[in-house]
């Protein structure tokens, strides 16, 4: 049998069918020259083994995701859905009919994508992460954000 | 095949479910962004790039069928994507932000949890060792490398997200992993030392 070293990297990965597992090994009992290349190949993957795990990525991946996800959407904007759920967070709060009034309408154009958001709602209350993402253009917007927690629990 | 939990899931979000997709996004979003910058070595362009994966998995998520595992399924988008990343050729010559684009958990914790200030200089030494073989290698043998050693997908699953053979796996896997026995044969002496008890 010539030297196996196309199948060591295997060998020590498990990946090797049984039958050449043991005729590779079987060379390897009587090769120093194919033993030390195995050693070498073992050696490289315990210090691969040993490498420090990444850094972790800065917290609120999970919201700037669905942040851009929302605004890459073909759908309304991300601030355009949040609009859309206005007339439920700031109702209490707000009062204005002529407010209301324009809620109400985007919330009828925004239906679909409404019920999508409120999915998600949890993600975007975080006001600070919001705010600094930029999210929150006005200082209407902002007031939306804050009070987002207010929705009662079960919301849709 | 065994159950595959995360086929279920991806099921669901055909079907409509989000918090199927969210759960998706919680279980691999971390492990996405460290897998892409095994490619760019640039956090803040790591997490653009893991976020193109899922927003990729999100819109064609009709496409996805069972027979596919999901963790291949979901390797083979980001492979691609980083695979293309690097054809674009960015990534040529180190980037002066690197690895602390990322805000750390704890700021006064030692990388990645060393106990002692010598033990985290041995491991930023052993990662930039390995940034630098990374770099050094093709394209496709970087991509099977690092699914294999730090994804640990088996051949069949990097195979199946490489698009290609098992017998092409193989030959890739060991020829990164002889350049990694040659880049690394200094740190060979610390893994062990670790390794003792």
């Amino acid at each position: 049998m010539s030297h196996p070293v196309a199948d060591l990297t295997a060998l020590l990965d498990g990946a090797l069918a049984p039958e050449r597992r043991r005729d590779v090994e079987a060379h390897l009992a009587a090769c120093a020259a194919c033993r030390a290349e195995r050693d070498r190949i073992a050696s490289a993957l315990a210090a691969v083994a040993a490498l420090p795990p990444p850094p972790a990525p800065a917290p609120g991946l999970e919201q700037r995701f669905y942040v851009r996800l929302a605004r890459e959407s073909d759908r309304p904007s991300l601030l355009g859905r949040v609009g859309a759920l206005r007339w439920r967070v700031l109702a209490p709060i707000a009062g204005a009919g002529a407010a209301a009034a324009l809620a109400v309408g985007i919330a009828v154009r925004h239906r679909a994508a409404e019920a999508d958001l409120a999915r998600n709602l949890d993600l975007l209350e975080n006001y600070e992460l919001v705010a600094s993402l930029g999210a929150a253009e006005t200082a209407e917007d902002v007031e939306v954000v804050a009070h987002l927690h207010e929705l009662p629990e079960g919301r849709p | 095949m065994a159950p595959d939990p995360d086929a279920a899931l991806m099921l669901a979000f055909q079907e409509g479910d989000e918090t199927a997709f969210r759960a998706l996004f919680e279980k691999y979003g971390h492990a996405m962004v460290a897998f892409c910058n095994r490619f760019v070595r640039d956090a803040a362009r790591a997490e653009e790039l893991a976020q193109d994966v899922f927003l990729k998995l999100h819109r064609t998520a009709g496409r996805y069928r069972p027979e596919a595992r999901f963790r291949t399924y979901l390797y083979r988008i980001a492979s691609n994507h980083c695979l293309n990343e690097l054809r674009r050729g960015e990534y040529g010559v180190l980037r002066a932000r690197d690895a602390g684009g990322s805000e750390p958990a704890d700021p006064d914790a030692l990388p990645g949890g060393a106990a002692t200030p010598e033990q985290a200089a041995e491991g930023a030494a052993l990662a930039t060792a390995v940034q630098a073989l990374l770099d050094g290698l093709p394209a496709k043998q970087r991509a099977a490398f690092v699914l294999c050693r730090f994804e640990g997908l088996t051949y069949e699953e990097i195979a199946e997200a490489l698009e290609t053979t098992v017998s092409a796996v193989k030959s890739l896997v060991h020829r990164a992993t002889v350049a990694a026995a040659l880049a690394l044969a200094p740190f060979g002496a610390i893994a062990r030392k670790e390794a003792v008890p």
